[in-house]
């Protein structure tokens, strides 16, 4: 028996060797494919993800549910510590800091009454969605990128950021009306031969946008200004 | 060979006369089907909230299934008395704890079918079919239910059936956890203590390799790599439940 009781423990050894070998090319495997947990435990955190374990996402899910009865509800400041919770719970749910992003820069932006009070607000907003950009599995989408060019752009009429953010966007696979807003901000940034180049790409492959870029392409030529 | 498997085959025609096991599965089918009412969000944010609540009913419900169906296969038969009968007649006692676990096994896969049948089928009504990343997270929850199992299985050689349940779980959710504890590893400066915890993390089961949940529902890749190594994991540490197992329960005076 007690032979038998060396040779377990000596399976057991092997085994737990492997398991560290195994788990040194998980653990890199997690970095190489951005599958850690981006959550940076503070003391006062742990007993709340005790309680999660690995239910991250439900609980994220729970809290944006609360979110949509603060919304319909027109409860707009309730609705920031829950986007707070929720992108600290799943930074990679990309859908949490485009609409942060833009509660902030917009909806708040638009209940506040002093200019004081809507420039905090609106570089909240811009705050906010660069703190999304920051997680490297976010930054390789246009999702955010976008929102912040379309943020610079239109709330704040900063076109030189708004440029730079949507060239950014259009470097990563995005929908047609990406390539229309970074037309607009070069014609709006004073870059006139860039936004006719620009709206000639629109224009050879959106189909759907072909008047309106021909339309902007003959005013940029003509009169050197097309979007109102 | 043979033995092992008509223990097996016999474990898994007890365990599912077990009322208590269609309970869960009944529950955790109704959580997967209630995540239907999620409708009024739009369609992207549904779907989010029908895979996340689905994979996480699928993975705890299936926790409680593992547990409860492994907590009962080996202290069953001490308390019937039955595992007397069985040891008098040319069965090993390794026979035995192999045969169990692969009657905990069946019994694992076949709940877990079930749910992920019914999963499939909500996707399917969604106009969403499952990609191969759901398959892959399914993959890993089922190893990681499996080797809830042996480990509980494990336990239940030599510690009474309370003790068991307070363990796995706590094993379930220090398991969970042990990703975050490598981050504050990482901070510790005192040598003695980072080898420590550098051994206990690799003692503890770390469960979390398994979920790769929260990345999948958000658009994220896994690679094949990452999940074959995973599964290279659960098969080794499966291999030392069952070692442990062994050993206590040829120990054990019976």
């Amino acid at each position: 028996m007690r032979r038998k009781g060396y040779k377990y423990f000596l399976a057991i050894v092997l085994c737990f060797v492997g398991i560290h070998l195994v788990q040194i090319q998980i653990d890199y495997r997690k970095k190489l494919e951005n599958l850690e947990s981006a959550l940076v435990l503070m003391p006062g955190q742990v007993a709340g993800s005790l309680i999660l374990g690995g239910f991250k996402g439900l609980a994220a899910d729970l809290l944006w549910l609360q979110m949509e009865s603060y919304w319909h509800s027109g409860q707009h400041y309730k609705i920031l510590p829950l986007l707070q919770a929720i992108s600290w719970l799943q930074p990679s749910y990309i859908l949490v800091w485009t609409i942060g992003g833009w509660h902030m820069a917009y909806n708040i932006y638009a209940e506040v009454k002093t200019p004081e009070e809507k420039q905090y607000w609106y570089e909240q907003g811009i705050k906010f969605l660069k703190k999304g950009l920051s997680y490297p599995f976010n930054a390789n989408k246009y999702d955010i990128y976008f929102e912040l060019g379309w943020t610079y752009y239109h709330k704040g009429k900063d076109y030189p950021n708004a440029v730079k953010y949507l060239e950014k966007a259009i470097k990563y696979p995005h929908p047609d009306y990406v390539d229309d807003v970074l037309a607009h901000a070069y014609e709006k940034n004073g870059q006139i031969d860039k936004a006719i180049k620009q709206w000639e790409f629109v224009r050879d492959n959106y189909v759907g946008f072909f008047d309106v870029a021909t339309r902007m392409i003959n005013d940029l030529k003509t009169k050197g200004k097309a979007t109102p | 060979m043979k033995k092992m498997w008509l223990i097996g085959v016999n474990t898994f025609r007890e365990s599912i006369r077990k009322k208590t096991l269609y309970i869960i599965l009944i529950f955790a089918l109704i959580v997967i089907g209630a995540s239907k009412l999620f409708s009024f969000l739009t369609a992207e944010e549904e779907l989010k909230m029908i895979k996340d609540v689905s994979f996480s009913a699928i993975e705890f419900f299936g926790a409680l299934i593992a547990i409860f169906a492994s907590l009962a296969a080996i202290s069953t038969e001490i308390e019937r008395r039955t595992i007397y009968t069985l040891l008098t007649k040319p069965i090993r006692r390794s026979d035995f704890v192999i045969g169990k676990f692969f009657g905990v096994s069946m019994i694992i896969f076949v709940n877990f079918i079930l749910a992920t049948a019914f999963f499939i089928g909500l996707l399917i009504f969604k106009k969403s079919p499952p990609n191969m990343d759901v398959f892959k997270t399914l993959l890993l929850i089922f190893f990681e239910l499996i080797l809830i199992g042996g480990i509980t299985l494990a336990l239940g050689t030599f510690t009474s059936d309370a003790f068991n349940i307070i363990c796995s779980f706590f094993l379930y959710i220090v398991g969970h956890l042990t990703s975050y504890g490598k981050q504050l590893i990482e901070r510790t400066e005192n040598i003695i203590v980072k080898g420590l915890a550098d051994m206990l993390y690799t003692l503890v089961p770390n469960y979390e390799n398994f979920n790769i949940r929260d990345k999948i529902v958000v658009g994220l890749n896994v690679s094949w790599g990452y999940v074959g190594y995973t599964i290279a994991y659960g098969i080794l540490y499966m291999c030392v439940a069952l070692f442990i197992a062994l050993y206590f329960f040829e120990k054990r005076e019976i």
